[in-house]
């Protein structure tokens, strides 16, 4: 029996450092926004260390992420075919609106070699090459305000910078509350989570596919899918 | 020793022959005085004590043909008596003597953005909303176009402006009293003045008034009378103004005709002024106070009003330079004193005097060492103490402060804070120092608050029954001349002012709002007379100012009186009745009423550290203090247009009850962390959190009522 995990322990601990930093970042990011309403941290200016502090953490481990999927060929999961943008993509959308309140198999089962859905591949195109490296470059330039005052000031200075990072933070909040939410999508509520922190195996996720495929044909032929054939 | 020998050299070189005698025994006074002074100093020097000063030597006093006061009993001239060794030109060619007058240049001032209708930059030409009057142009050729004659003028700021050229010269460069200074026509603004009763431009008499020489005693005698100069300039005797300065020195006293007598015992057998009695001095605190704002080492009771007038930087920016703390204060009532236990200014407590940053900008002990032009740090040949005390440069080191332009090619010539203090050393609290740095003055978190009072506005455009402006004061619970008056004080507003590269830092101001009337159809605010034209019927020594019926019916209350706590334009109407009257009694064609919003710097009045604002959220919350919506004045009219700094701006909310200062237009190159907000930037981030929510919302409920995955 293949037990390969869904993900393995790198991928894991690349996906949970990045959350965490993610989520703090949102957090020290709005407490800087909006100091009034949300003074979590006790101090703004504990909040600036600590936002930067978080951003550099960021950075090293998409860097180290970026290391391991050149490194260990993992990188083809993040890379969109054409077709993954049209016939994929709306084959992915249509489930998700349509195909999901009926029951219906997910058209496109992640394994360990097909970790990412079309849509999934297509987010993940723009928010590792734009948003990502924009929101870097952004808060870069702030941090380095001090620093780099000349250029600091040639981009824009605050008045540009700052509220362009404010915006793409937004996006990346928008971005986690969807992708939270579409974790809830998987076989069970918290079944995907739980892949996400134990690995998962790749074999329950090909029973899982199996068995729903086979619900869904014998609801289309009216025939009950006791008695059916169990997994190969 | 080489500088003693160099002072004497030049004392030689400047001074004049036919004063030999006299010369020869200062000139032996002043080296005994040195050499005496200097084998002292190498004596303290020997045990480890600073050097004692060196005293100015004993001098006489001489007339203006140069003859010893003793003998000729002729008033002082500082021409012949300071001027034998000094550079008397040279140093009256400076700001503190001209306020302008040498800068009475078009081109100029358009360069630095200065309105047409001013002849200068300086008070000696400029319009200022406090007084609401102005320099008579130079030239004028119809009545209507005089305003402020020069002798009226001196008349009137002359016991500040200190006499020399502006006193001296009129307004084509020609002094006064001699043959060839002849007014050009009957209006000619350096020989005429506006007649109160009659309105009419009559002659001045030159002869009779005399010129006021620079006042070298106002700033280097101890114990200068500016009462008394203030009186004698009052009166137009201009001749006898720097005697009057030396009242309370012992020196002179005044005779019954008005005159001054001198004093034989002051004197020496050798005809000089004891050193001791006249103590001419470096300008000590209490010389600046005079004119400048309320300063002193250790005061616990504060008198900023002096001779009849508020102490300038007090009056403008509620400014005090005193080392004694606050706490201590026994009058005014402070509010809240008892809190404060610190200096009213840090760095009077620390024992610094008006001329560590306001030097004399050739003076070796303290000159900026710098030519950008030329990339020289250093010129030892101008560095020459010799040079220095024959043409002491008395454009004396300053800053920028808005709205004060006189001198306008020389601003930011005083030592920055940054040049005594490395505050990138310090502030480790502070993230992101240098960002904070270049966007905030340090006044800005060092003058947190002003703990007195000061002018809140100067209303010339509407008359009170003393024929002059409704004034009023923020700060304080009471009247400025009450001792039982609380004093609260105040938040200062906030403004961007360039800094010395120009780029714009945020600082803190007091604000002093105008109403005043201006003349569209000659480009220039009305002036005063034209005002009263219009608001009163007529003026005579019996009555005062009479209000004309319909100002009264339009602004008088029940019993028909104008009171000032009441009176405003509340109505269209109101607005409509004073212009009408200014076209018809003044002959303005076309008034309009406007709000002038002036910004008065702030630069005394520093806390030290543990006073300074250090909370983040105090600038960068919502409700940030930079943003402090400072009020204004509550007589102000609506739908009247608003002008800052020369252009119409809208920097004041008139929505309330109380008009305030609303400063984010200016502000608006500046993106304050925490407070500023990009609207369309927060809609669209805000509605794709919301997309994002709604979605999962939706979508999750649909999959709940409608069954398949859970």
């Amino acid at each position: 029996m293949n037990r390969e995990p869904l993900y393995t322990l790198h991928e894991r601990i690349w996906h949970w450092l990045q959350a965490a930093a993610m989520i703090l970042l949102l957090l020290t990011g709005f407490a800087l926004h909006y100091p009034d309403r949300f003074p979590l941290f006790g101090s703004m200016a504990r909040a600036v260390h600590l936002h930067s502090f978080l951003g550099f953490a960021l950075l090293v481990n998409a860097f180290l992420g970026l290391f391991y999927h050149l490194t260990a060929e993992k990188y083809h999961h993040f890379l969109p075919r054409l077709d993954d943008f049209t016939g994929g993509a709306v084959k992915q959308a249509r489930f998700y609106l349509y195909g999901i309140f009926r029951g219906e198999p997910h058209p496109f089962e992640t394994d360990p070699r097909k970790k990412l859905n079309p849509l999934q591949k297509v987010t993940y195109l723009m928010l590792l090459n734009v948003l990502l490296p924009l929101q870097i470059a952004t808060g870069l330039l702030l941090w380095g305000a001090n620093r780099w005052q000349d250029l600091f000031e040639k981009v824009g200075g605050l008045r540009v910078l700052a509220p362009l990072h404010t915006l793409l933070a937004f996006f990346f909040l928008s971005f986690l509350i969807g992708h939270i939410y579409l974790s809830t999508t998987g076989k069970t509520p918290l079944h995907l989570l739980k892949a996400m922190v134990t690995g998962g195996a790749a074999e329950e996720e090909e029973v899982s596919h199996y068995e729903t495929t086979k619900k869904a044909i014998c609801v289309a032929e009216g025939d009950s899918p006791e008695g059916a054939a169990t997994a190969p | 020793m080489r500088i003693i020998r160099r002072f004497e050299r030049a004392y030689r070189e400047s001074r004049p022959p036919r004063e030999a005698v006299s010369r020869a025994a200062a000139g032996g006074v002043i080296l005994a005085a040195l050499l005496s002074a200097a084998s002292a100093g190498v004596a303290a020097a020997a045990q480890g004590a600073p050097p004692p000063r060196l005293a100015h030597p004993a001098i006489p006093l001489l007339d203006a043909k140069g003859e010893n006061v003793l003998r000729s009993g002729g008033p002082i001239s500082t021409r012949k008596t300071c001027g034998g060794c000094h550079d008397y030109d040279f140093i009256t060619d400076s700001f503190h003597f001209q306020q302008g007058k040498n800068e009475m240049s078009p081109d100029l001032l358009r360069q630095h953005g200065i309105a047409p209708f001013n002849s200068s930059p300086g008070m000696f030409g400029k319009f200022s909303i406090i007084p609401n009057r102005q320099l008579t142009h130079a030239g004028v050729q119809d009545v209507a176009d005089c305003d402020m004659s020069q002798p009226e003028w001196l008349t009137k700021c002359g016991v500040c402006h200190t006499g020399g050229g502006i006193n001296e010269f009129d307004l084509k460069g020609r002094r006064f009293g001699t043959p060839e200074a002849r007014p050009d026509g009957p209006l000619d603004p350096s020989y005429t003045i506006r007649d109160r009763e009659s309105g009419k431009v009559v002659p001045w008499d030159w002869e009779k008034s005399g010129v006021a020489e620079g006042d070298c005693f106002l700033c280097h005698v101890p114990k200068a009378s500016r009462g008394a100069r203030r009186e004698a300039m009052t009166a137009g005797d201009f001749r006898w103004a720097n005697n009057a300065t030396l009242s309370e020195s012992g020196i002179v006293e005044k005779t019954a005709e008005g005159t001054y007598r001198y004093r034989r015992e002051a004197f020496n057998p050798d005809g000089t002024v004891k050193p001791e009695v006249l103590a001419l001095s470096d300008p000590t605190l209490e010389n600046c106070a005079q004119c400048h704002g309320f300063t002193a080492r250790k005061a616990t009771i504060i008198q900023p009003i002096q001779h009849a007038d508020i102490m300038r930087g007090t009056e403008k920016a509620g400014w005090i330079y005193n080392g004694a703390k606050i706490s201590e204060t026994v009058s005014p009532h402070i509010a809240g004193k008892e809190k404060m236990d610190y200096p009213w200014d840090v760095h009077a407590a620390k024992g610094l005097v008006c001329i560590d940053c306001h030097f004399s900008p050739n003076n070796p002990g303290r000159r900026i060492q710098e030519d950008p032009a030329k990339h020289l740090k250093y010129r030892p040949t101008e560095a020459d103490p010799a040079v220095y005390l024959k043409r002491p440069d008395h454009n004396f080191a300053r800053g920028n402060i808005p709205p004060e332009t006189v001198n306008v090619t020389r601003h930011y010539t005083m030592r920055g804070c940054g040049e005594c203090h490395d505050a990138g050393k310090t502030h480790d609290f502070l993230p992101y120092k240098s960002v904070h740095f270049r966007a905030l003055a340090c006044q800005t978190c060092h003058i947190p608050e002003v703990h007195f009072w000061a002018y809140r506005s100067d209303e010339w455009g509407l008359l009170m029954d003393t024929g002059t402006s409704r004034i009023t004061f923020r700060g304080i619970r009471g009247d400025i001349v009450d001792p039982d008056s609380e004093v609260t004080g105040f938040r200062p507003a906030y403004v961007p002012t360039p800094a010395k590269d120009g780029h714009l830092e945020i600082r803190p101001t007091n604000l002093i709002t105008g109403l005043y009337w201006f003349d569209r159809a000659k480009g220039r605010p009305v002036f005063t007379w034209q005002v009263q034209k219009a608001f009163f019927d007529h003026w005579s020594e019996e009555e005062g100012w009479v209000y004309r019926d319909e100002i009264v019916k339009a602004f008088g209350d029940a019993d028909g009186i104008v009171d000032p706590a009441t009176a405003r334009y509340d109505t269209p109407e109101k607005v409509a009745l004073v212009r009408s009257f200014l076209q018809k009694y003044a002959g303005i064609s076309d008034p309009e009423l406007r709000i002038d919003v002036v910004p008065w710097a702030m630069s005394h009045s520093t806390v030290p550290k543990e006073q300074a604002v250090k909370e983040c959220t105090a600038c960068h919350a919502r409700k940030s203090l930079l943003h402090n919506p400072l009020d204004l004045d509550d007589h102000l009219p609506r739908g009247v247009p608003v002008y800052y700094m020369g252009k119409e701006r809208p920097v004041a909310d008139l929505s309330g009850k109380v008009p305030v200062f609303d400063n984010r237009v200016l502000l608006s190159s500046f993106y304050i962390l925490g407070n500023s907000r990009v609207l369309w930037i927060e809609w669209l981030g805000w509605i794709s959190v919301a997309g994002a929510l709604l979605f999962a919302l939706v979508h999750g409920t649909l999959r709940m009522v409608l069954g398949g995955r859970p």
